[in-house]
């Protein structure tokens, strides 16, 4: 059929009811457009059929027939400048679809309005058919509201991130995206039963069975097929016939469930903590611990409880907070495209956030030296934790490509990826916590079960360790193990979940003490650097007139909350950045990945201002291996390893003088003082000081439907030097939207009878969209930091850890209703508050 | 192409494709673009608007004369979906389109909307199911338009079987999500004449600010005269099986009633599932927010 595209006229072979996005993509090469969903939820498809926006996806090939087809490859529109000035993205993946659909919107705007400023109600219900899980929605309002005033019709403006104008046209590449000759197609074939032993599979091309030829989750990975077409793979899938003999599953927490891991086999348990867990212990079938190293006198915190709760003491704080299943569904699903060469070398494009740890793993898992594993990763539509070292699409890619000949590219479906890669455990935690007569913090007990499906590795209540002093407390971890897929690290893992309910428990002191809730913390706090962001908090006007708790009676109820977080700083002391001046640039590198974070332009930033160069002579070539070593970006490493190292690398080339040819290498020099680790382990060193933050969230609640609309967050982070300052901020904003998703929103459902995930695309599992992003205030406290070279820390994780339990506090201040249970969903609320 | 051309043809049935090409691969499909009976907006000459089964959700919106003379229906097309859907949508593709439960559209599970025999959802998950119990199935009817369509008392052109009321698309059968048969077509909704002074609201609600189906949806169209309501028609969805309009409520709206207690007369329906009791509130609270935001409203219809 004849399709005008990008202005060309153009005859595509396809089949009428394929879907638009497909031809596009696999059809004529323009992977601008993004396949996120195939549900038309994410619009990261988005394309203008005869100049209006459709979500290609679902946009039938039939309807292109004789139409304009405009994609972002061919969209010559000043939004997109906007976008990049504004810093309006930050992986990228979801990019392309808003700025063509906002391209359609700021015209249509100024063509009815002139070139004013449309609301904020405007343009989110203008981009209500967009998904940035990111949470970069701060910028794409005002880079939206600039280009409907018309700021953005010339060359105005720099772009904020150095790739910022590959992203907004279509050019950046993700694994995705990636087509070779000669390329196959593969599709993993996964478990229908909660629980069995695999007898036979019959038709899959390679296995990704355990030794023990065991599934243990509906949606474990059995076999992979490839195929020319994806369309072929997926029915070769379906054609795999597998023979189980059904064990019993585990599929609710109660006692008597049949075991998930025998004895023998649970040393294979996946942790969803990052690199570690803790050893040993079992507590019935499957029930693991208690762990609890993170207790002082915890026979003193026990025994002063108790009597507090024998002699009904009003001092004492007690409650059970739960918090759900969080899945990360980074735009980008899981992909990797796979080829070994005629040497046996691998070669593996792979969205992955750790780089060097695909390197390790994969030359390990395939027998083979380092440098015989070539990893890109030039652009990568986030990860959230759950894109650290190789996962299943990699194996089932590699094995394939092995075993076929071919190359082979893996996508997980959006379904896949909500139910398979990764999820923050969902919790239960029992909390008491005994005050005194002059309101000091005396006593805390916090029993944390998570619930990581067949994965181990809770470690919440650990986490309270780093709270509020050194008063006796009993912090106990456990896992109840059940046949769901396995949690692993998300940002910030385990925290959320202990801050959900003690800073819920702290504000309740506050609230029966009638003290000020800032102040209370300020006193328990012992932080300095967050004595800092108290004052800052307590000066907010927002804060100073809030309403007293439970004084309001009408339908809409405006509330005010406050949360703090404190989060280790990390760091890979191993990081290296090298420089070469090529003819006129000076050309940076290093093994790390820029997953929406910035760390290309962290890099830039710093060598054009060491060596006083202008933009167009520094590059950065990162997102591939074979460099020297860079960090993972997990564990709010990135940042705080690289910069240094990129100054140490500039200052290097300085002293040698910028000669054609000439190479330094710098690095990531120690800290004063040192790391609380001695020595490195797997890129980790743990170093002095705790990143902190004190969240202030303002909500209306509507008591008659339930709607919780979060209005506006301030974000104060004490993370000493900022590098960036508008990508910084863009990633607390993101931290932000997040925590609201999980307060609000976010839930993965399982049915109780199979274990089968029901929340499998973006409509059923629901994140934040930009009409649930708040007015976002972000506060940087830089001082304090002096002990670390280059004197900031990151910010990935200390930004989102405490949004969900100031959301909480918010409402209650609203309502005079405490509510336990995440998210707080309508009918939670609605049942809360009637009582 | 001809009525009777895709009437024969071998296939689903495509309009905006929404919903189909969300679903698991099915087909052959069979394009309805292309059929001139399909498409456009007429008026007659009593006022009333024939309105094409192709027309699109964004038309419906935005058509200014439609907006004049059925507020109700405008509003409701402009609360739906997103605003890519909505112009890709059409109102036959959204009063025939299939039920959202995810047991029904995950492939991990058989029940009677796709020849099985049972249905997962009352043992599993029912927190978006009905609240009023109205058979086997518990999944609700996902169409906001045919909500509201039945409070104008519209009908439906069918080619194949005639015309008939809108309602009588839908009944409780688990098996179905309307009662067209193969080779039938929705060609066309025909709309009363405007009611003059018509005061109009439509509300869903929903979590999130945008982009959800509806927990709860109602539609109120409302004539107001020296302080009384002399008309009322209010619609309810994601609640049950069908669309309900809710003649308890109206009567009562009539009778003078306050709005609070006539929202209220909606409970007597209710049977909730294990996890649905909360819609027995909203469903109360969401019609009463469509009542106030009707009579607060300005008139609209000429």
């Amino acid at each position: 059929m004849k399709i005008t595209v990008n202005g060309v006229p153009t005859m595509v072979d396809t089949d009428r009811d394929d879907a638009a996005v497909d031809v596009l993509r696999d059809g004529l090469g323009l992977t601008g457009a993004k396949a996120a969903c195939r549900t038309g939820v994410c619009g990261a498809c988005t394309v203008l059929v005869d100049g209006a926006p459709r979500a290609s996806c679902l946009t039938p090939a039939a309807a292109l027939e004789g139409r304009e087809v405009t994609t972002v490859e061919g969209l010559e529109h000043p939004v997109q400048r906007a976008f990049a000035v504004h810093d309006g993205m930050q992986c990228g993946y979801c990019t392309p679809g808003f700025v063509v659909e906002a391209a359609a919107f700021v015209d249509r705007w100024r063509a009815e309005h002139g070139d004013v400023t449309p609301s904020r109600a405007e343009i989110a219900g203008a981009m209500a058919g967009h998904l940035c899980r990111c949470g970069a929605y701060e910028g794409i309002h005002a880079a939206i509201a600039a280009a409907c005033r018309g700021e953005h019709d010339g060359e105005a403006g720099e772009p904020a991130r150095v790739e910022a104008m590959q992203k907004v046209t279509g050019r950046a590449v993700y694994t995705t995206d990636i087509r070779l000759d000669g390329q196959l197609e593969g599709v993993i074939v996964r478990s229908s039963v909660a629980h069995g032993r695999v007898r036979s599979v019959r038709g899959g091309a390679v296995d990704l069975l355990p030794p023990d030829r065991t599934v243990r989750y509906v949606g474990q990975p059995i076999a992979a097929v490839a195929a020319a077409s994806r369309g072929e793979a997926l029915a070769a899938a379906a054609a795999v016939e597998i023979d189980y003999e059904v064990l019993p599953a585990a599929l609710d927490d109660g006692s008597g469930t049949p075991p998930v891991w025998d004895a023998a086999d649970r040393k294979h348990a996946p942790t969803s903590m990052e690199g570690f867990a803790f050893p040993g212990g079992w507590d019935g079938t499957n029930v693991r611990g208690p762990f609890g190293p993170g207790s002082w006198r915890s026979r003193t915190a026990v025994n002063r409880i108790n009597a507090a709760s024998g002699q009904g003491d009003p001092r004492l704080v007690t409650g059970t907070y739960t918090t759900a299943v969080q899945v990360h569904t980074a735009m980008e699903p899981h992909a990797c495209v796979a080829a070994w060469d005629e040497r046996g070398e691998l070669h593996l494009n792979v969205s992955t956030q750790a780089i060097s740890m695909v390197v390790e793993q994969a030359a390990k898992r395939w027998k083979l030296r380092e440098d015989q594993v070539h990893v890109v990763a030039e652009h990568v539509g986030g990860g959230f934790g759950s894109k650290a070292g190789v996962t299943v699409e990699t194996i089932a890619a590699v094995e394939l490509a092995r075993k076929l000949g071919k190359p082979v590219r893996v996508v997980l479906s959006r379904a896949e990826e909500l139910t398979d890669t990764g999820n923050r455990p969902g919790t239960t935690t029992r909390l008491a916590l005994l005050t005194d007569d002059k309101g000091d913090l005396t006593a805390l007990s916090m029993d944390v079960h998570g619930r990581g499906g067949v994965a181990i590795g809770t470690s919440s209540a650990l986490m309270a360790r780093l709270m509020y002093g050194t008063a006796p407390r009993r912090l106990r971890d456990f896992d109840v193990l059940t046949n769901e897929p396995p949690g692993t690290p998300f940002r910030g893992p385990a925290a959320p979940p202990m801050l959900w309910a003690l800073e819920q428990a702290v504000d309740e002191v506050a609230h029966r003490r009638d003290e000020d809730p800032v102040e209370l913390r300020r006193r328990w706090d012992g932080n300095p650097k967050r004595h800092a962001l108290y004052d800052w908090a307590a000066a907010l006007p927002a804060w100073r007139d809030r309403p007293a708790t439970g004084s309001q009676t009408g339908r809409f109820r405006r509330g005010i909350g406050v949360a703090i977080g404190n989060w280790p700083y990390q760091l890979d002391p191993g990081t290296q950045v090298e420089l070469v001046v090529e003819g006129e640039v000076v050309v940076a590198r290093t093994e790390v990945q820029d997953i929406g974070t910035g760390a290309r332009s962290v890099i830039a930033d710093i060598v054009r201002a060491e060596l006083g160069l202008p933009a167009d002579r520094v590059r950065v070539e990162i997102g591939r291996s074979g460099a020297v070593h860079g960090p993972a970006s997990v564990g709010s490493r990135t940042t705080a390893s690289i910069g240094p190292a990129a100054r140490d690398a500039a200052r290097r080339l300085r002293e040698h003088g910028l000669k054609d040819g000439t190479r330094v290498v710098g690095k990531r020099r120690g800290d004063r003082r040192g790391y609380v680790t001695p020595i490195a382990m797997a890129g980790l060193a743990i170093g002095r000081g705790f990143a902190g933050s004190v969240h202030i969230t303002e909500v209306e609640v509507d008591t008659r439907l339930g709607r919780i609309r979060p209005l506006r967050v301030w974000g104060g982070l004490a993370v000493g030097h900022i590098y960036n300052d508008r990508l910084a901020r863009n990633q607390c904003e993101g931290g932000i939207v997040q925590g609201i998703g999980y307060a609000l929103y976010e839930e993965r459902h399982v049915d109780p009878s199979t274990g089968t995930v029901l929340t499998t695309n973006l409509e059923d599992y629901r994140i934040p969209g930009i009409g649930d992003s708040p007015e976002i205030t972000i506060h940087f406290h830089q001082d304090g930091w002096d002990h670390v070279n280059g004197g900031g820390v990151g910010v990935g994780e200390i930004s989102t850890v405490g949004v969900a339990a100031s959301v909480g506090n918010a409402v209650f201040n609203a309502t005079g209703w405490r509510a336990h249970d995440l998210p707080i969903r309508p009918d939670r609320l609605l049942r809360g508050i009637s009582r | 192409m001809t009525l009777h051309d895709v009437a024969t043809a071998a296939g689903v049935f495509r309009a905006g494709g929404t919903d189909l090409m969300s679903r698991a691969p099915g087909g052959p499909y069979v394009d309805l673009h292309g059929v001139p009976e399909l498409g456009g907006i007429t008026w007659r000459p009593d006022g009333s608007a024939v309105i094409g089964a192709l027309t699109t959700v964004a038309d419906l919106a935005r058509d200014v004369r439609l907006r004049a003379a059925y507020p109700a229906l405008a509003l409701t097309a402009a609360g739906l979906a997103t605003p890519q859907i909505r112009e890709a949508g059409t109102l036959g593709g959204n009063l025939l389109q299939r039920n959202r439960c995810a047991y029904y559209r995950s492939p991990a599970f058989s029940c009677h909307q796709d020849g099985g025999d049972s249905c997962p959802a009352r043992d599993g998950l029912t927190l978006y199911a009905t609240v009023v119990d109205s058979g086997p199935c518990v999944a609700p009817h996902p169409s906001s338009l045919a909500m509201t369509l039945l409070g104008y008392d519209a009908t439906a052109e069918v080619y194949g079987r005639g015309e008939l009321e809108v309602a009588g698309l839908y009944d409780d059968d688990p098996t179905r999500d309307h009662r067209l048969a193969r080779g039938e077509i929705l060609v066309s909704v025909r709309m009363p004449p405007p009611t003059p002074g018509e005061r109009a609201a439509y509300h869903r609600a929903i979590a999130r600010s945008e982009a959800e189906w509806p927990l709860v949806e109602a539609a109120a169209r409302l004539v107001v005269a020296d302080d009384a309501i002399v008309f009322a028609a209010v619609t309810v969805g994601g609640v049950a099986r069908t669309p309900l309009r809710l003649p308890e409520v109206e009567s009562a709206l009539l009778a003078g009633e306050s709005l609070a207690e006539a929202a209220g007369r909606a409970e007597a329906r209710c049977a909730p599932q294990a996890q649905t009791g909360y819609k027995v509130a909203l469903l109360t609270g969401t019609i009463l927010h469509v009542l106030e935001a009707a009579v607060e409203g300005e008139k609209v219809a000429a």
